[in-house]
């Protein structure tokens, strides 16, 4: 088939778009993705059993994570269309791991030196680098097909950037279970687990969202 | 050749539903597209048209993606790069490492004529699942309207404007296959 004869076979008979609706149709999935995660959550991990004294810790470490969530957000959303400028989208996201370190330096000093270890790696190992990409990857999926309808031009970044917004979400999700309230745990090991969806989602974006 | 203005000003009018404005912006959008990939794939002219071919599908499918307030030839080429970027993984994969090694960007072809492609797309049509493919025959290459069509197969019209939709992004697909082969 001539290149001009195709033309002519795609400019046929169309029809007007309809609008499209992205920022609808990402916040939707995300919630998808959330509410997943929460029911992940509860049914294999349960709520933590003093949540009637700890509601605000709850409530605090969800809301840390959402502003992790919103700060990739338009990031993510940019790149899932071809061309534009990230511009001060990447800077969103470096100033809340550059304020993440910053609470992180600042709680530890506020505390007598014996107590710092503890408090930083909230009394072993912390679970939460690898149970927030688990319960990250339902959002992470559906974002994923989502932007495949779109059209990512730049996978790598553009995983990366679904995998930490997803990330974010999964870090809501745990933190009905986290049983550590200690800020720079939080600010330390919620950021790392969500890098590391970041990283995951940086390598499977090159085959994950071909189109 | 169509400037930054007169591009978009198309692209747009296609958007709301104008097929003359839609086929004059493919067009239009095919000259750049050729020197562009033949500039990048020296020695491999049909490979080029292929890219081109394959890009316009891109274009077509993906239009809803163009954000008006953004420059119109950044989406463009930024699809181009894509499909080229695509293209060069899949011949890596399948260790032919020829159209990467052709790859230098150089002086301009002079030559800016429509070549002809080495891959024939009414083949790849035929693969296309049936439905899909019977949409696309009836209304895309047929005088048919999706009205007249959906009467002629029984579908509903909202579902053969989806299989129509569907049916080019999957020919797409199977056109960046078969250039890496």
């Amino acid at each position: 088939m001539k290149t001009d004869d195709l033309i002519d076979m795609l400019a046929k008979n169309i029809e007007p778009a309809e609008r499209p609706r992205w920022r609808m149709r990402t916040m939707l999935t995300l919630l998808a993705g959330l509410a997943i995660a929460v029911a992940l959550v509860l049914t294999f991990m349960g709520m933590r059993p003093d949540i009637g004294t700890a509601t605000w810790a709850v409530l605090l470490k969800a809301a840390f994570s959402a502003t992790a969530a919103a700060s990739v957000l338009p990031l993510a959303m940019r790149l899932m269309r071809p061309g534009s400028p990230l511009g001060w989208r990447v800077a969103a996201v470096l100033l809340f791991v550059g304020v993440s370190i910053l609470a992180t330096a600042i709680a530890l000093m506020g505390m007598p030196s014996g107590l710092r270890l503890r408090s930083w790696m909230g009394g072993g190992f912390p679970w939460c680098i690898v149970l927030i990409p688990i319960f990250a990857a339902p959002a992470a999926a559906l974002m994923v097909w989502l932007a495949r309808s779109l059209a990512p031009t730049r996978l790598t970044l553009s995983g990366a950037a679904i995998g930490a917004l997803s990330g974010g979400l999964g870090a809501m999700a745990y933190a009905m279970y986290c049983p550590v309230d200690s800020v720079a745990f939080v600010t330390t090991w919620y950021v790392v687990g969500i890098a590391i969806c970041a990283a995951i989602g940086a390598i499977v974006g090159s085959k994950l969202l071909r189109w | 050749m169509a400037d930054e203005a007169a591009l978009r000003a198309l692209l747009l009018k296609g958007l709301a539903g104008e097929e003359a404005a839609h086929r004059k912006f493919l067009t239009e959008a095919a000259a750049l597209l050729r020197p562009y990939f033949r500039n990048r794939l020296r020695g491999a002219r049909e490979d080029a048209e292929d890219l081109v071919q394959e890009t316009l599908v891109a274009l077509h499918t993906r239009r809803d993606t163009y954000d008006p307030n953004l420059p119109l030839t950044a989406w463009m080429y930024a699809i181009a790069r894509y499909r080229l970027i695509d293209l060069l993984r899949r011949k890596k994969r399948r260790g032919d490492h020829s159209a990467i090694d052709d790859l230098e960007i150089g002086d301009a072809d002079p030559a800016f004529e429509a070549g002809d492609a080495k891959r024939d797309v009414a083949r790849l049509l035929a693969k296309l699942p049936e439905k899909q493919r019977r949409a696309i025959e009836l209304v895309k290459l047929q005088e048919h309207s999706v009205e007249e069509a959906s009467r002629l197969t029984g579908y509903g019209v909202s579902d053969i404007k989806v299989s129509i939709h569907r049916g080019m992004k999957t020919l797409m697909k199977l056109m960046a296959e078969e250039s890496a082969a």
